[in-house]
């Protein structure tokens, strides 16, 4: 039996048609339902995964990951949220402990998660450079995104992209919600220096590049 | 952070206004420029306007990112299959 959820928790998560029965089979330990969840979120959490590690191999194992803990966890899944939101934490979770377990662990994230000076954004507004000119597009903002140091593009990623508030992004990276909202602050600025400049997004794509 | 409580909207530095940026874009919802407190500072500091206009643009076209953009291999389906039944790995 399902929690009713609070109005607003499907604002960017509408039900999906066949997901709650397929929850409920899923429960009961019904395979096939649980392949029709896969090809319902598998997009979306690889996504995730993908934006989160930068990397297609780290990406795909953590998806895999991701799955078979659903798998394990979703007798505990009440509906209190929308269930993408609630596999989006999930995913969050095991993807911040794999990083933690590369090399993080035992430095809280607060203290690891503050780039380089030479990556932070400039203190200068810069009104000599061009402007944003209105909009922005998709592609080059998730390029802009991908050349983001780690620890700006994940409160990014959570925050503007994911949804997750302050509070809950300060859990999950076991740092203060003034940082949280601090570095989300840093990123977006950085984000508006690369594209108001798209050579020096190109130059830091050709960087990464070179590193691997 | 700055405590937005003692901030003097009117008599702020452009400095000064960014500090207060982080916490008034989580307070605001992301709506800094349809706030009526900064209207007149953002009338008379075209270059902060500036700013704040660019950063809610970004933060507004990152919420098209949610929709997904990259599929798994499709193989990987078969992997977690296989690996249903097995039991969980010690971390």
């Amino acid at each position: 039996m399902q929690t009713k959820a609070a109005p607003g928790f499907f604002k960017r998560n509408p039900p999906i048609e066949g997901e709650a029965e397929a929850i409920e089979r899923a429960k009961n330990g019904d395979a096939e339902a649980f392949s029709f969840l896969y090809g319902l979120h598998k997009r979306r959490v690889y996504t995730l995964t993908l934006r989160m590690l930068g990397n297609v191999s780290e990406a795909e194992d953590m998806t895999q990951e991701a799955f078979l803990h659903l798998f394990r966890k979703i007798g505990s899944f009440r509906g209190e949220s929308a269930f993408s939101t609630w596999l989006h934490r999930l995913t969050v979770n095991l993807v911040l402990m794999h990083l933690r377990k590369k090399g993080l662990q035992l430095v809280s994230l607060e203290e690891t998660i503050n780039p380089s000076e030479d990556d932070a954004p400039k203190r200068d507004f810069g009104a000599r450079d061009p402007s944003l000119a209105g909009s922005v597009d998709r592609v080059t903002l998730e390029r802009a995104v991908a050349s983001l140091p780690p620890g700006y593009r994940m409160v990014f990623l959570l925050h503007d992209v994911e949804g997750f508030e302050h509070n809950e992004i300060a859990t999950m990276l076991e740092c203060s919600t003034g940082n949280s909202k601090s570095q989300l602050h840093k990123a977006r600025l950085k984000l508006r220096e690369l594209l108001r400049q798209p050579e020096n997004l190109v130059a830091l794509e050709a960087m990464k590049e070179a590193k691997r | 952070m700055k405590d937005l409580s003692t901030a003097n909207f009117d008599t702020m530095t452009t400095d000064e206004f960014q500090e207060y940026l982080p916490e008034l874009f989580a307070e605001g919802g992301g709506n800094v420029s349809k706030d009526p407190r900064f209207a007149k500072f953002l009338e008379n500091n075209p270059v902060c306007a500036e700013l704040v206009h660019d950063l809610e643009t970004i933060a507004e076209t990152a919420k098209s990112l949610f929709e997904p953009t990259h599929e798994p291999s499709d193989d990987l389906w078969n992997k977690i299959a296989g690996k249903l039944h097995e039991p969980e790995e010690e971390n």
